[in-house]
């Protein structure tokens, strides 16, 4: 299954990079764009876990937060382009990715269709987290724009957009899926991981000075690894102490199948607003997911952020919570006491991780294409190897 | 004496000249009888109207950030500075949801290409406007 979606990547990607760069017959326009961020982070905790990985306490990282990406974005004019997005950051030692590989067609002033290889709109910022020099902060806020995996999927996809009056209404829905690796803060691994059949839509209604978004994401999870590696070797103990108790094997095929994550359906969904009045910047937004009918607990996310706009500085405070639910109705029906407090133990440790904090960012354009941006952020993780903690940066994104 | 003031009179004008903002024209082919204000050519700016009201295309030209006009054109029409400018295009450009107006390197430029183009629409200072362009409104 990853082998084939590898393949029909790099097939992707190829088509499009010669539909881009190699258009001898067609007088096409290709734009250059780019952005780019360096960033110098520093964190008092020594866990290195995600979200904030490969940090060593108290020393100064500039390769962790700092990346570079170029686009090119051939009109081949008559409503069609190909767009291709090189991409690198220090996290993964700066190795290039095709981010974005994909072919979109004008179909009239209202829609657009895109297919190939693109962002992944999870969240209502998701498209352009990377984008540092789009918003105020120096890293969109940890707790809903956790660093998901899965944040470029192949598929297809309608954007929209209308003017109702004078707001301006633009929605998206999209079909595809996503194989690679998904972080485990169970076990504090990378395990393989797929969605299949991603169906996704948003949208966003803006005035003049005020957003209201919202938006949900569906898919089947494609989990065998992550059962096989990580859930059911949690239950292992648990499942062997029941058989030796009494519990049949029909019981312990159906507790199984409670546990697992292969084949239910995940679902995001998130909500908020957007205020830029008079100076006054004000974010919230609020995201609930999770595996539906199985161990993965529901995460409650949300951020809330006040700045102002002194002419060209941004002042902004926020304050982030990700918190986690446990509801065990997935466990309804399993009536041996072993088997149901096993399952118990196994949500619980996956419910197991929040974390909140508040920060200070501020926001200076210094030149025309760049701003230098510097910020604080203390934190509490209730994973004992982070704790408390406080990390600060500095840096500069860029545009061109 | 009187060259002191001269001088004196010719630095202020110097030091003061970027606070004054020369009146703009917001300009298209003189065929074009469409309505505009600045509300609308707002829309056209941002990417979210992409017709004139009687149905004809409509392409927006900007000039380099560094004109006044231009200066002038997004403080008063767009409400924005161009930061904030390039922050909002920042989002649409890497997420392929629009490409910002083509900058023009000089107002004489813009005047030619609207004199020639009924789908164009461009702004300059108001003293290099010409019969080849029909002014929309100024500002």
């Amino acid at each position: 299954m990853k082998l084939q979606n590898k393949a029909r990547q790099h097939w992707l990607v190829g088509s499009v990079l010669l539909t881009t760069l190699y258009l001898p017959s067609v007088a096409a326009e290709v734009k250059l764009n780019g952005f780019a961020s360096i960033r110098g982070t520093s964190v008092s905790s020594d866990g290195g876990l995600a979200p904030y990985p490969n940090y060593e306490e108290g020393e100064l990282s500039f390769k962790t937060e700092s990346l570079f990406a170029i686009q090119a974005s051939a009109d081949l004019s008559e409503g069609l382009s190909a767009t291709i997005q090189l991409y690198g950051d220090g996290a993964n030692d700066f190795s290039v990715d095709a981010r974005w590989a994909y072919i979109s067609y004008q179909l009239n002033d209202t829609h657009r269709v895109s297919g190939g290889r693109f962002a992944n709109p999870i969240f209502h910022q998701s498209e352009y987290e990377k984008v540092g020099y789009a918003h105020n902060f120096s890293r969109l806020p940890k707790a809903v724009y956790i660093g998901f995996d899965f944040s470029t999927i192949e598929g297809i996809a309608l954007d929209s957009q209308y003017n109702i009056g004078d707001y301006n209404l633009q929605t998206k829905v999209l079909y595809g899926s996503w194989a690679g690796e998904s972080f485990s803060a169970v076990t504090n691994n990378f395990v393989d991981f797929g969605l299949n059949k991603i169906m996704s839509g948003n949208a966003t209604l803006a005035g003049d000075w005020w957003q209201l978004f919202g938006g949900v994401f569906a898919a089947e999870i494609d989990g065998a690894v992550i059962d096989s590696t990580t859930v059911f070797p949690l239950a292992a103990g648990g499942i062997a102490f029941a058989t030796a108790n009494g519990a049949t094997a029909a019981q312990v095929a159906d507790f199984k199948n409670r546990l697992s994550w292969d084949k239910k359906d995940a679902l995001y969904w998130f909500s908020g607003f957007a205020v830029d009045y008079s100076n006054w910047l004000v974010d919230f937004e609020y995201v609930d997911y999770g595996v539906k009918d199985s161990t993965d607990a529901i995460n409650t996310s949300w951020y809330l952020a006040l700045g102002h706009r002194f002419d060209n500085v941004v002042v902004t405070i926020h304050t982030e919570d990700y918190a986690q639910k446990a509801d065990f109705d997935f466990l309804n029906g399993v009536t041996h006491p072993v088997l149901l407090a096993t399952g118990k133990g196994i949500h619980n440790a996956f419910a197991q991780r929040e974390f909140d904090g508040v920060g200070l960012s501020v926001r200076y354009d210094f030149h025309p294409s760049a701003a230098f941006k510097a910020d604080y952020f203390k934190g509490t993780d209730t994973r004992a190897a982070v704790g408390d903690y406080q990390m600060f940066s500095f840096g500069i994104d860029l545009v061109f | 004496m009187k060259n002191r003031v001269l001088i004196l009179t010719a630095v202020l004008a110097t030091l003061s000249s970027p606070l004054v903002l020369a009146e703009v024209a917001v300009i298209v082919h003189p065929s074009n009888n469409n309505t505009l204000d600045a509300a609308t050519v707002a829309k056209i700016y941002l990417g979210r109207e992409k017709s004139f009201a009687d149905g004809q295309s409509v392409v927006p030209m900007s000039l380099a950030e560094s004109t006044a006009s231009s200066a002038s054109f997004n403080d008063v029409v767009l409400k924005k500075s161009a930061s904030q400018l390039k922050a909002y295009w920042s989002k649409l450009v890497f997420t392929g949801k629009g490409t910002p107006p083509k900058e023009l390197a000089s107002e004489d430029e813009m005047l030619k290409l609207v004199a020639g183009n009924p789908n164009l629409i461009g702004f300059v200072d108001a003293s290099k406007v010409d019969a080849s362009v029909k002014v929309a409104f100024k500002f």
